[in-house]
């Protein structure tokens, strides 16, 4: 019954095409949306993962870093460090604007780093130095590409002209990317007593959850959260604000889905009908005649996937090199939730052509 | 000999009160293995129905259809399918093949339908289709074949499960002279040779040749039964009731076309009996 159900399946070219090609489009759109959030997702943590930081210290009540607003007294920054399991606490300060070059704009999170405190930096610099002086900055390979900069080029930043001294290399987001000054520089800029962050490195063998909760414990004003669970605060960001429009966009991939895999499934049972009434005819079972049909849906169902996940893949080669910033990342939960919606697809497309073949009278094939 | 099929007293009707039509009415008939029963008549008269009813694709009103120890009429709509795909080999006027399937898949498919694996479902299948001369046309898609192989191909996979029982609707329809011929020698060799029952329905006077009995249905009855047998000798198909000449020969009677025939079997009978022949 497979061998009847792949030869009904491929015996028109045109229409196997059509029908695997509308499934795999419709799982495409699924799978595509989520890799992109997924993506996003690790474009906006990767500076907090790559920081090297055990704990960020920020004001009570605050979680995360994007879009969000962070002030912590350097006294409270002293308290934290006052911590024996605590090696060191480097201060970053941290806004959101623009890096100007020339005619355009670049949304930037713009953060200010101590060069002589061990963290706050950039993880990694690809190119140049990442030890900063008075009026340099670090920006983005992503940036520097697209905007034609390069090293010892100037950019303006909150109305001052820096000098690009190195680039970091994954640090853009599909909304904007992470810029680095010296903290002297940004208190020039942005005066005022308080940083927005402290990034703590803890001893070894220390447990990060322990110290954050010694310096929660001790300290009201502030909020101190191990880096794994602050980098799950700001993905979590990116899921709220996304999950209506990956729930809207699963739906339409599950219906249009639905639609083509029903209509290519029903459209090839009505065609094959009599041959169908000949086969039961001859003592062919519903079983049989369901199963002909259950694998015809499992075959274009399977190919579809696997071509969707194949041009996904080949979607996240090409669109970080057409859009800087722009990553596409497969997870798992997105798979998972596509085989599901596929399964699903699969069951209730077969469900009218299988009741029509359970209508199907044998006695037709006598009656040309 | 016991009959494989019998038939009594079988009764078809379509609609209730004034809309009422009696499809086929108090039908009886039996096939006993061997024979090669013919089923005439005009348009409308019920033939299709009976062959319906004798496939087991739909019950009678009343009567009773019995296959050896079946009695289909008794049996749950669940057992039918078991009845025609062990009992009954189907062979219709179209052909009716799949057409995505090879030769070979087409007729191994009703194999593994009757359990059979699909290595000796394929196996099983080749063989018939070597024996139908359609070896060379194995992988074929049914498209790619003529008319007449086409039906070799579908008397092959009637043949495939060894039914006792070969239905043909309309087998030589859509066939040309010399394909009808092939297919009505083909049907006539697999009654003989294999002691199957082949029950033809159809419009073609040529059948009458290989026909054992000829049966006219009109109005859902059958109004005249007419009784053939092959001429030994020339092996054509004469009316018993009107054959010019007939001889007995160790218990059985021989009919012939011409006395010319009779007098060529008398000079050396054994020559001519039916189990020398082909």
């Amino acid at each position: 019954m497979f061998n009847l159900a792949w030869r009904n399946l491929s015996q028109n070219r045109t229409q196997f095409l059509l029908g695997v090609g509308g499934v795999a489009l419709a799982l495409l759109l699924m799978l595509t949306l989520d890799a992109l959030l997924a993506g996003s997702e690790e474009d906006l943590v990767a500076y907090i993962e790559q920081s090297d930081a055990d704990i960020f210290v920020a004001q009570a009540g605050v979680k995360n870093m994007h879009m969000a607003a962070s002030a912590i007294t350097w006294r409270d920054l002293r308290l934290a460090e006052h911590n024996a399991e605590v090696i060191s606490a480097s201060p970053i300060l941290y806004t959101t604007s623009v890096v100007n070059a020339g005619d355009s704009d670049v949304l930037s999170y713009i953060i200010g780093f101590d060069p002589d405190e061990p963290l706050g930096g950039p993880g990694e610099v690809a190119v140049g130095t990442a030890v900063l002086d008075t009026d340099e900055v670090i920006i983005d390979d992503a940036v520097a590409r697209s905007q034609g900069l390069a090293l010892g080029d100037e950019v303006e930043i909150m109305g001052h002209n820096f000098t690009i001294v190195g680039l970091t290399h994954g640090l853009t987001n599909i909304v904007n990317s992470v810029s680095f000054i010296s903290l002297r520089d940004f208190q020039m800029l942005r005066p005022g007593d308080a940083v927005s962050y402290a990034l703590l490195d803890v001893a070894a063998g220390a447990d990060p959850v322990q110290v954050a909760a010694a310096i929660n414990d001790r300290n009201p004003d502030v909020l101190a959260l191990p880096t794994a669970e602050f980098s799950r605060e700001e993905r979590q960001i990116i899921r709220d604000m996304s999950v209506e429009i990956l729930n809207i966009m699963n739906l339409s991939g599950l219906l249009i889905g639905l639609a083509v895999t029903a209509l290519t499934l029903y459209t090839s049972t009505l065609r094959k009908r009599q041959e169908y009434g000949v086969l039961k005819a001859i003592g062919a079972r519903n079983h049989h005649l369901y199963s002909v049909v259950a694998a015809q849906a499992a075959l274009s169902l399977l190919l579809g996937f696997v071509a969707a996940i194949g041009l996904v893949w080949l979607l996240g080669q090409i669109i970080p090199l057409a859009v800087p910033g722009m990553g596409l990342a497969l997870t798992r939960t997105g798979i998972t939730r596509v085989l599901i919606s596929t399964l699903i697809i699969g069951v209730a497309a077969a469900l009218a052509p299988a009741w029509q073949l359970a209508r199907l009278d044998p006695a037709q094939v006598f009656r040309s | 000999m016991d009959a494989i099929m019998q038939v009594e007293h079988v009764t078809r009707r379509f609609g209730s009160g004034r809309t009422e039509v009696v499809a086929v009415d108090d039908v009886s008939l039996s096939a006993a293995p061997g024979e090669v029963l013919l089923i005439m008549g005009p348009s409308g008269s019920g033939k299709t129905t009976l062959l319906s009813m004798l496939g087991g694709l739909l019950q009678p009103s009343s009567g009773r259809i019995r296959i050896g120890d079946d009695e289909l009429t008794q049996l749950d709509e669940n057992r039918l399918p078991d009845v025609r795909l062990h009992h009954i080999g189907f062979i219709f006027q179209d052909f009716n093949l799949l057409s995505a399937l090879s030769c070979l898949d087409n007729v191994a498919l009703v194999g593994q339908l009757n359990g059979l694996s699909r290595k000796d479902s394929r196996q099983r299948a080749r063989d018939l289709l070597e024996q139908l001369g359609l070896g060379h046309r194995l992988t074929f898609l049914p498209e790619k074949l003529s008319g007449g192989e086409k039906q070799r191909v579908a008397i092959a996979r009637a043949l495939v499960n060894q039914p006792t029982i070969i239905l043909a609707d309309e087998p030589t329809a859509n066939l040309d002279s010399h394909h009808g011929h092939e297919t009505m020698r083909l049907l006539r060799r697999v009654a003989r040779e294999e002691q199957r029952s082949v029950i033809i329905v159809s419009h073609d006077q040529r059948i009458k040749d290989i026909a054992d009995r000829i049966l006219w249905l009109e109005d859902g009855a059958f109004k005249n039964v007419v009784e053939m047998a092959a001429d030994p000798v020339c092996g054509m198909s004469v009316d018993k009731d009107s054959a010019p000449a007939q001889v007995m020969w160790q218990g059985r009677t021989f009919y012939f076309c011409a006395h010319g025939c009779r007098d060529e079997f008398l000079a050396d009978p054994e020559t001519f009996m039916p189990d020398q022949a082909n």
